[in-house]
């Protein structure tokens, strides 16, 4: 029997709980029931046994937990473990059902919840996936995280051709713990290649009833459905449903269509499969027609393309000197803070681009993709030209994101397309191939064509392809604009491809900019445009957005335009602006005022005066009253927030001439390996910053050798700590140590030339010492003292 | 049990570290925007269970000994705060970190709220039981190692998804574990006091000269 032959029945029965059944066994608890497939092999083939005998058309092998993580002090590895599962599995099956590799989640949170790197859980699964060799198929449930489900999709897909099912475990708010709703998974997972793809565990079926009923109308893969015999109590763990209700709610469930593959999950046992087999009797399958529009998502949101879409253009270094900026010096920061202003302003999905010729394109686009998942729930387009930035950023992306962009030159076709089938993606299709972008709409279409019909070829479906029409200059050559309308025109009505379209390009070289590409997007939106690609912090091209929405139908009562005006704004402060001065704006946070008159003031001091005569004194006094226990911690970052308002002033007023920017002293900060609390170091971060330091934030987890590096590469020379917890201080110890001994930051007679300073709860002034820190840091304020110590200024 | 509906502003302020300060009308909005926020994040989940602490290799070293002298049985619980709130201060942290210091802060009261009313729901499970005050991981010589114990004879990473590393951080951040004994005889509720508290050397509360209260 093979997975194949099973598929030609209507419904395919899985088994029950293995756990509830161990219990039943009356084995003592507390050991790992991945052991017993070793210690009491015969039980375990029982267990099997009696599933199979009750109609069970697969067995789930006895691997759920059996991965390196958890197994780790059992003394026993998963290579042992999960072949002898599979062996007890298949003599209880001998021909009579498939044997499935059972893998459960690793057992710790992924990046940015938890530590685990993607490639940490990838090589878990993998090691899981080629010790189930002898399994007919791989089977992936309880996941609640939806990129730890992705690792191992993605380990199973290359490292075995098995066929691969995969379930989540969902509450009733219709999300998993970790925050995946029901459309993400389902995207994310059919986009990936699953065989078949639906939930498990946590509930019982009446409440899984309304998530199946979701999946049921958008999954393009049959479904799996495997819940709990109902809800379990609290202190005991006994669940309270019977098998007859059991089978009755599965049977209604299974009218919903594309559910597939039925059993049950904990709480269930044989009796629960023998009543829920014949309670399908006589029912046949049918797998729905998927409604509703293309779509793309985040790990926790879907956006559907079912009417115009803001993709934010800001993450993107091209023409902007402080974006560069930030890219060069590894301030993250910078770009989030960028992500999260578009969103607010209405971006629904975000472009991000991170090309520049003096940065390593692929590791940055890596850092920035997790980075921006873990502050924003808005879709991402992944923006690169090259194919292995592309490859490692869909790699690490949670959802299913937009590849930009293919265009129509076969050596594009050819390396993006497999890409974008291979994580499951939607596409930018480029009008343009080597010959340039033809200048007829017609030429155009044919482009478009061909990309489309390439696209099918590699199995992508032509509602994931987004077609560019690409807009040209009006100045330069003002018949383009009608080319590219009509172009886009055709693409949505004959080919039935959404529209995407870079919009300011349009106005280039002409005055009132934005009068013109407001005009043309609106104008092109009216032709069917679904994604214009702009500037969402652009009121105008935002606001056209939403009237077209109110004026085409889209926005039913004008309810979200509506609400986008009476947004309130955040309260004014009542101090009269007219009567402060720069340091008492500072003082009092006012950012607003603080800019105002830094411009001001501009006209009128030099850059540096203004810094030392007015920003830093008036930082000084705030810092006063914090250590004098006058003001709170927030209200000292607030005015130091306001003091940064002054520097981004000054800065851009000097990156405008070729004088350097304002800095008083490089230095690293880092909260050590193993310690994931930042907030502390962050704190730290935001102070140095808005007293001028420039701060190379390494993050968090950090390896030491790391800090060693950068610190040689940067030639920085102050070195600054943070460790929260116990057991992690003793990778600040070895941090410091690694900056001791290393040669390149030692001076000739063998003294350190680094300085380190080390904050944390945990730490005392006199463990600080004896670790061989330079200086002990009580709050973020001291940090701040200590760089202007070390620096002089 | 009950999901907190307000963050104790004392509380929050005595976290921040100073409840002397007069308040101003910025700070109180920053408060008030921030409790807004954060009881929207909150995806709270809890466990608890009965159980015999010395047959499930939960009493290692003197303080737990100590701390469950006179008890049979114990309660094993935790709670969590859920990913949601993370995420929210993790953004925070990028957006404006004068919120996100307030909201870590609240977060971090909400933890302890909820770990209250979950007391309170499991003393009214046991009303024939005297109970001993939540006993961490970490607290005197207890081992932090023991959270990846604690959570697996919860089986927290599977029911709400409370993982632990292998620093023993808890994830979610926002989380809590705890033992609490359950006695035959009334049990002296005695404040934990600075002395057995790990932070005693570098408290901000006794820097300040006052005390956490706990």
């Amino acid at each position: 029997m093979t997975f194949n032959d099973l598929l030609k029945n209507e419904y395919i029965f899985l088994d029950g709980a293995m756990g509830t059944m161990l219990q039943k066994s009356g084995l003592p608890l507390g050991e790992m029931p991945e052991l017993l497939n070793l210690t009491h092999p015969e039980l375990i083939e029982d267990i099997h046994r009696q599933y199979i005998d009750a109609g069970a058309q697969v067995v789930y092998a006895n691997t759920f937990g059996a991965n390196g993580y958890k197994l780790e002090g059992s003394g026993h590895t998963a290579s042992e473990v999960i072949p002898a599962a599979v062996r007890n599995a298949r003599k209880a099956a001998d021909g009579r059902a498939l044997v499935a590799l059972d893998i459960g989640p690793i057992g710790q949170l992924m990046e940015p919840s938890g530590a685990m790197s993607f490639d940490e859980a990838y090589n878990y699964f993998k090691e899981e996936i080629v010790a189930g060799a002898d399994a007919d198929l791989i089977i992936f449930e309880t996941f609640t995280d939806l990129l730890e489900l992705k690792a191992g999709v993605l380990a199973a897909k290359e490292n075995s051709d098995k066929p691969v099912l995969a379930t989540m475990t969902f509450e009733q708010n219709g999300r998993t713990f970790a925050g995946a709703s029901v459309a993400s998974a389902a995207l994310t997972l059919q986009g990936l290649g699953v065989d078949a793809l639906g939930v498990n565990c946590s509930l019982g079926p009446d409440e899984l009833k309304p998530i199946v009923a979701e999946l049921a109308g958008i999954s393009r893969v049959p479904l799996i459905v495997k819940p709990n015999a109902g809800l379990p109590d609290p202190v005991t763990n006994t669940y309270d449903i019977l098998p007859d209700d059991f089978a009755a709610s599965l049977r209604s469930i299974a009218g919903l269509g594309s559910v597939k593959f039925v059993g049950g999950c904990c709480g269930t046992t044989p009796d629960y499969i023998r009543a829920l087999i014949k309670s399908l009797e006589g029912m046949s399958f049918r797998m729905n027609e998927p409604k509703g529009e293309t779509a793309v998502c985040s790990g926790t949101t879907a956006v559907e393309i079912s009417q115009p879409r803001i993709i934010g253009e800001r993450i993107n270094p091209t023409g902007k000197k402080l974006f560069k900026q930030a890219l060069v010096n590894n301030d993250i920061d910078y770009i989030l803070s960028q992500a999260i202003s578009q969103v607010k302003a209405g971006a629904d999905i975000l472009d991000v681009n991170v090309g520049l010729p003096e940065i390593d394109e692929k590791e940055m686009m890596v850092r920035v993709v997790k980075a921006l998942q873990s502050v924003v729930d808005v879709p991402l387009q992944i923006d690169s030209t090259k194919p292995d930035v592309l490859d490692a950023a869909l790699r690490v992306y949670n959802g299913k994101p937009i590849v930009n962009s293919v265009n129509g030159e076969e050596k594009s076709l050819s390396a993006v397309l497999p890409l974008v089938k291979k994580y499951g993606a939607s596409v930018i299709g480029l009008t343009l191939d080597e010959n340039g972008i033809p200048k007829t709409a017609e030429g155009r279409f044919a482009i478009a064509k061909r990309i489309v019909d390439r696209a099918v070829e590699y199995g992508i479906s032509p509602k994931d392809v987004y077609i560019d029409c690409l807009t040209l200059t009006v100045s330069a050559e003002q018949d383009a604009c009608r080319e590219t309308l009509t172009a886009l025109h055709r693409v949505k009505t004959e080919l039935g491809c959404k529209t995407c379209l870079g919009v300011s390009n349009i106005s280039f070289g002409l005055p009132d900019r934005e009068l013109i590409n407001h005009i043309f997007l609106t104008m092109a939106l009216e032709e069917g445009l679904d994604l214009p690609i702009i500037n969402p912090n652009d009121e105008l091209m935002t606001g056209a957005v939403r009237a077209y929405k109110v004026l085409s139908g889209i926005d039913r009562n004008a309810s979200e335009f509506i609400a986008s005006r009476t947004e309130t704004e955040p309260k004014q402060t009542k101090i009269q602006s007219s009567h402060v001065t720069l340091s008492e704006a500072v003082q009092n946070g006012l950012k607003g005022e603080a800019r105002a008159l830094t411009e001001k003031l501009l006209g009128t001091k030099d850059a540096m005066e203004i810094v030392n005569t007015e920003l830093i004194p008036a930082l000084d006094r705030v810092g006063a009253d914090f250590e004098k226990n006058k003001i709170f911690l927030p209200q000292l970052i607030q005015s130091a927030n306001t003091a940064q308002v002054c520097f981004e002033v000054i800065k851009a007023q000097l990156s405008k001439g070729d004088s350097s920017p304002v800095s008083k002293g490089k230095i690293i900060l880092a909260t050590v390996k193993g310690d994931i609390h930042d907030i502390g170091k962050n704190i730290v971060k935001v102070l140095l910053d808005n007293y001028g330091y420039t701060v190379v934030d390494l993050g968090r987890d950090v390896e030491p050798s790391l800090i060693v590096r950068t610190a040689v590469e940067q030639n920085i020379r102050l070195i600054g700590l943070s460790a929260l917890m116990t057991t992690t201080l003793g990778s600040m110890e070895e941090t410091i140590a690694l900056i001791r001994s290393t040669p390149e930051l030692q001076a000739e007679d063998g003294s350190s030339r680094c300085t380190v300073m080390v904050g944390g709860a945990v730490l005392t002034p006199e463990y600080a010492e004896r670790i061989g820190a330079d200086y002990y840091c009580r709050d973020a304020k001291e940090s701040v003292d200590t760089a202007k110590k070390f620096f002089g200024k | 049990m009950k999901i907190p509906e307000h963050i104790s502003r004392a509380e929050t302020l005595r976290c921040l570290g100073n409840s002397s300060v007069a308040m101003n009308d910025e700070m109180q909005s920053l408060l008030d925007s921030c409790e807004e926020k954060l009881l929207r994040s909150l995806r709270p989940k809890w466990l608890y269970k009965r159980l015999n602490p010395s047959e499930c290799g939960l009493l290692e070293g003197e303080s737990i000994r100590e701390h469950l002298s006179g008890c049979g049985d114990a309660v094993l619980m935790c709670v969590t705060l859920g990913t949601e709130t993370d995420r929210l201060i993790r953004s925070a942290q990028v957006e404006d970190m004068a919120s996100a210091v307030v909201l870590d802060a609240m977060a971090s009261v909400a933890t302890e709220q909820l770990c209250d009313e979950l007391e309170a729901e499991i003393a009214a499970k046991f009303p024939e039981k005297s109970l001993t005050w939540r006993f961490s991981p970490g607290y005197g010589d207890y081992p932090i190692s023991l959270q990846k114990t604690f959570l697996s004879l919860l089986d927290a990473p599977r029911r709400i998804g409370l993982c632990t590393n292998d620093s023993s951080i808890l994830t979610p951040m926002k989380s809590v574990t705890a033992i609490i004994g359950l006695s035959d005889a009334p049990v002296e509720r005695k404040r934990r006091g600075c002395a057995g508290c790990n932070l005693n050397k570098t408290c901000k509360f006794r820097k300040a000269g006052t005390r956490c209260d706990f």
